[in-house]
């Protein structure tokens, strides 16, 4: 009954090798370039001048170092296309950054300003991280159990290996590219979660539906016409769960940019690891069981023939 | 065509739902909220840490949270607010406010309730205030007060002595306040009332600087239990227990971060969230329409309708002061976008495949939509089930994040059952069959 046929599951081998290298390769990059963290983990304050089109970086940083901010030969000082600067500065206190702006922003002559001034202390990134890591394995084991009661516990396993697959190569390519991690970029690590499991549960669904009585075919085949079947609602809804995290990519600010860049690259490696390891994998460990075996041994006998 | 009452019954309560959601939310900027990072203002995290060699308890994060509650109303700062996250942590947003420096100074200090003989005080300007605003025994719980100059008064007792505090009743049944202190307390405070019992004096109770009450000695109390009666109400009573529990923060407080952001600022970073939002939309209709025809503009049609129903929800959740359009949270919404089209495609494939299978047009709608929705709650629920545990454990942006997340799977569901599923069915009705090519579902012919 389905149209266009692809052998997905005679890929396995090819995806597995795939798969395998991109963590591997993820892997070693986090452990060799590590992840850069921005001002929010390392703690350091941001602040926005506005209107300092005539005025040096040199100029604002003999400011800095006589609004007493500490460290100022390491404070980043970046012009912004509109004539404004961003400096970056190790000041964790907050009431002296403000303090500090103010100053600032006096002694270069600004024009009258908005304060946008961010201070982050030297615990919050941990507090974010520590509490984000509770909250992943609070969600894990949540939709370990709803999918093994709903399901299947072989299902809710090979579910959420692909979804730790997807999570590692976010932080991969972070850390290959070196951008910059916020809290933001975490917050959308841990969105991916339940987007990643989208698809896989939709391609489970048919799965299951054509396990019920299987006699005619091998647990693998019937994998592989289940993705199938179901493969235009899988690319599909990749593609549109794609199409506005990509335009957040190119329209949106700092913040939304910063959230789009992480979900992209975890919903495409979330579509894939659906079809390339998640459904395999169930496959072969259904495979095992004795029903199964069976079917595998009837038809691998027949197709040898 | 027949309509099928239950379907017509469907569109009419979602027709009705989407004009009680246009009625929420028009005009979309005065009846959603914003949050700091886009109308501009000082947004501060404050996380509890236990003092040395104490643990922290439960109880003390929630006096610390008393307290914090307590300060910021003190900063008179419409829309203030001050909302616990994850374990230990707080958020408080002060709209508007641009100067931190003072805000900030004030939210992380130690705190510090105090005792003052009324008579002491020096302030008179603060002085005739108070006895306006504060007759003998009443609370200041909705009153703000200005803070009191520190050289003009001078307590004679803090908090430290308080031992409980709680909301009790008098012997004519009238909400009051029972407090209990120790043995050194009992000492100073029977000295001060035995002194002050004669003339009906009456003691200030100051936290952070603020008067928040002044109730008037009636008898000498020698054994440290007092009891505070006035004419309050148990609200105001239980902000007066509160005042007297907390006093000094039980925790080491300490700011973990601050953002002031500049309305300006705000209001560029929304104006390109709204864009992102209008191309991301743009697209995804015209993908829709360009893949599935016909039945892609029913999905465009319920796209719109999960937008006024989103809405909707938000602006009821922001009039009941549960939510605030933050910029994670315009992402959330945009991301939604993709969740409710992901439905319609779910019920379209099942749609084509069913009919590819030789079923007429509308056993296979019936299927197809019946088989859809339950593979999309599923899927739903996943998602959702991440969604809640971000929400409620997570800190710092992912919240806001996760909760249009939330809503979004809800009202997706919501659409699909009273819009998408049931016009497909009514479409395949009769509908479909006359331009089958039109409504993309011409197949049946390529069984294998």
């Amino acid at each position: 009954m389905a149209k266009t046929r692809f052998d997905f599951m005679g890929k396995r081998k090819f995806f597995f090798a795939l798969s395998g290298a991109l963590v591997v390769l993820s892997i070693v990059a986090l452990l060799v370039r590590g992840l850069t963290f921005g001002v929010d983990f390392e703690g350091g304050t941001s602040m926005m001048l506005a209107g300092a089109g005539d005025v040096t970086t040199e100029e604002v940083r003999a400011a800095l170092e006589e609004a007493g901010v500490p460290d100022t030969a390491n404070a980043t000082i970046q012009p912004t296309d509109d004539g404004s600067y961003i400096v970056r500065t190790a000041e964790s206190d907050t009431a002296k950054a403000q303090a500090a702006f103010a100053q600032v922003a006096e002694s270069l002559g600004l024009p009258e300003q908005d304060a946008n001034v961010t201070t982050i202390g030297p615990g919050w990134g941990k507090n974010v991280t520590d509490a984000s890591v509770l909250a992943l394995i609070v969600s894990l084991a949540a939709i370990l159990v709803y999918i093994s009661i709903r399901f299947e516990y072989k299902m809710s396993f090979t579910a959420v290996l692909a979804l730790l697959h997807d999570m590692v190569i976010v932080l991969g390519v972070y850390a290959i590219s070196g951008r910059e991690v916020t809290p933001n970029t975490i917050a959308a690590v841990l969105t991916i979660l339940g987007y990643s499991l989208y698809d896989t549960i939709v391609v489970f669904h048919r799965i299951r539906e054509n396990a019920a009585g299987l006699t005619k075919m091998s647990f693998m085949d019937m994998t592989n016409e289940s993705i199938n079947q179901v493969a235009m609602r899988w690319l599909n809804t990749g593609l549109i769960q794609v199409i506005p995290v990509l335009a957040l990519l190119f329209f949106g600010g700092e913040t939304l940019q910063d959230f789009a860049f992480a979900m992209a690259i975890g919903l495409i490696a979330a579509a894939y690891s659906t079809v390339g390891l998640a459904s395999p994998l169930y496959a072969l460990w259904k495979e095992r069981e004795p029903k199964f075996q069976a079917l595998k041994r009837k038809y691998e006998a027949q197709a040898s023939k | 065509m027949k309509f099928k009452p239950t379907n017509t019954l469907a569109l009419v309560s979602l027709v009705a739902l989407m004009a009680l959601s246009a009625w929420q939310f028009w005009p979309i900027g005065e009846k959603i909220t914003q949050g700091l990072d886009i109308k501009g203002g000082l947004s501060v995290t404050l996380t509890a840490e236990p003092l040395s060699g104490a643990e922290l308890t439960e109880d003390a994060v929630s006096r610390v949270e008393t307290i914090l509650v307590e300060r910021v109303n003190g900063f008179g700062v419409s829309e203030a607010s001050v909302q616990r996250q994850g374990q230990n942590a707080f958020l408080v947003q002060l709209p508007g406010v641009q100067n931190a420096e003072d805000a900030l100074k004030l939210l992380g200090e130690p705190g510090k309730l105090e005792f003052v003989d009324l008579t002491s005080v020096t302030d008179t300007a603060t002085i005739e205030l108070i006895g306006r605003q504060l007759d003998a025994g009443q609370s200041a719980e909705t009153t703000t007060l200005p803070k009191l100059d520190e050289n003009m008064y001078e307590a004679f007792m803090t908090g430290e002595v308080i031992t409980d505090a709680r909301v009790t009743t008098d012997e004519v049944g009238n909400p009051a306040v029972s407090v209990s202190m120790d043995k050194q307390g009992t000492q100073v405070w029977g000295e001060v009332t035995s002194r002050l019992a004669a003339s009906r004096g009456q003691v200030m109770i100051v936290l952070d600087g603020h008067a928040k009450s002044a109730p008037a000695v009636q008898t000498a109390i020698l054994d440290g239990n007092t009891l505070i009666t006035g004419s309050f109400t148990v609200d105001e009573a239980r902000g007066l227990a509160a005042v007297l529990q907390s006093g000094a923060m039980p925790a080491q407080v300490g700011i973990d971060e601050a953002r002031v952001v500049g309305p300006t600022l705000g209001k560029e970073s929304l104006n390109q969230g709204l864009i992102a939002g209008l191309v991301g939309v743009a697209l995804v209709a015209l993908f829709m329409i360009a893949y599935y025809r016909g039945l892609g503009l029913v999905s465009v049609v319920s796209l719109l309708a999960y937008g006024v129903l989103m809405m909707g929800t938000l602006g009821i959740l922001s009039r009941m002061n549960a939510f605030a359009l933050t910029l994670p949270g315009i992402a959330g919404l945009i991301l939604g976008i993709g969740v409710a089209a992901d439905t319609s495609i779910l019920i379209f494939e099942r749609l084509k495949e069913e009919i590819e299978t030789g079923k007429t047009h509308r056993s296979a709608a019936k299927s197809a939509v019946r088989h859809a929705i339950m593979t999309s709650i599923d899927a739903d629920i996943v998602t959702l089930v991440s969604a809640i545990a971000l929400y409620a454990l997570a800190i710092g942006p992912v919240r806001g994040f996760a909760f249009t997340l939330i809503i979004g799977i809800v009202v997706d569901l919501i659409a699909a059952l009273l819009f998408t599923g049931p016009v497909t069915r009514m479409l395949a009705e009769g509908t479909m069959s006359k331009a089958p090519a039109f409504w993309g579902v011409k197949g049946g012919v390529t069984r294998g």
